[in-house]
């Protein structure tokens, strides 16, 4: 490897090359770019419409954020809604996740094709009292995707089934294939 | 060997693919802190606590440098972070896998793969190379000798 201080490295402009010439130099340099690319991230978050509170209230702290808007369904919460048949389920994987199990009665609306699949589902959907959507667990994003889309196109509650399908098939009833 | 991994344009390679690698793969997440705090809390590695401003903040310590690497600002500062940011993520990745916890990486490229997993492992390791290579022997966009 080079020194840091070759003939070989230099010159470069003085803005690529500023304090670059030594190890010491190069790591202040790392740290200062940590801490402003921190503080730009900190500054657009609290300006952004899809910002989230830095340290949520210790009860929020059991699942990641939700944008706003959007209720966070608990798995108690879901399965007693999965009992009384008051929500629609919509799964937000793929229709091979969804054949290999799925909620019962849930209807399978990925979020790669939402466009070509959600008018033919637009009837079941919009007559629902409430919607619940999920994915597979607590660290995909389809389910949110999938929620935000729905709350541009109809006023029904919408909540997201944050736990997802790893936590419903663990413990509560399933069913494979492609049908509902 | 040294003189193909200290040719310019081998560095110009290296600086370019490392940088537009880490803007590619932030672009779309910069103002979504909410779907990486998701997945980083598949991690299970933070604190609580910590997962909202960790969501905040990556993507932006990943993109600016991301961005200097690629116009050639500072390269051996940013590679260095960038750098570091991989042997951070290579170490979350392992021990995820050791634990068994079967998670998306949020990975940028699907010919990897989307999950955690030796891919992911691989492409960071690649791309930590790259950063050594940048580190060893910056090159720039701008005006000077080494282009």
């Amino acid at each position: 490897m080079v020194k840091p201080d070759s003939p070989n490295l230099s010159p470069l402009h003085p803005l690529a090359d500023a304090g670059q010439r030594t190890i010491a130099g190069v790591l202040v340099g790392s740290l200062c770019l940590l801490a402003a690319s921190a503080a730009l991230g900190l500054i657009v978050n609290h300006f952004s419409p899809r910002g989230v509170p830095l340290f949520p209230p210790p009860q929020e702290q059991a699942a990641p954020p939700l944008p706003a808007g959007l209720r966070s369904i608990s798995p108690d919460q879901a399965y007693a809604a999965f009992q009384s048949q008051s929500s629609l389920f919509l799964d937000a994987r793929s229709p091979e996740e969804y054949a290999r199990g799925h909620i019962p009665g849930a209807l399978n609306l990925p979020t790669k094709d939402f466009d070509s699949r959600f008018p033919a589902l637009a009837d079941r959907i919009e007559s629902a009292k409430s919607i619940i959507v999920y994915c597979r667990s607590v660290e995909c994003s389809d389910a949110v995707e999938v929620a935000e889309k729905l709350r541009e196109l109809i006023p029904n509650s919408i909540g997201v089934f944050d736990r997802g399908w790893e936590t419903w098939r663990a413990a509560y009833p399933s069913k494979q294939g492609d049908q509902p | 060997m040294k003189r193909v991994l200290s040719h310019p344009l081998t560095g110009r390679l290296c600086r370019l693919l490392l940088g537009g690698a880490f803007v590619y793969a932030n672009t779309t997440k910069l103002l979504r802190p909410d779907e990486v705090a998701r997945l980083i809390y598949g991690y299970r590695i933070l604190h609580p606590d910590l997962i909202n401003l960790a969501g905040v903040v990556f993507p932006w310590i990943e993109f600016i440098p991301g961005v200097l690497l690629v116009i050639g600002i500072l390269p051996r500062s940013a590679a260095a972070l960038l750098g570091g940011l991989l042997a951070v993520f290579i170490g979350a990745a392992a021990l995820v896998m050791m634990r068994g916890i079967d998670i998306g990486c949020g990975c940028f490229l699907p010919i990897f793969g989307d999950r955690v997993g030796w891919p992911m492992i691989a492409r960071n390791s690649i791309l930590m190379l790259f950063a050594l290579q940048v580190i060893a022997w910056p090159t720039s966009l701008l005006p000077g000798r080494r282009r």
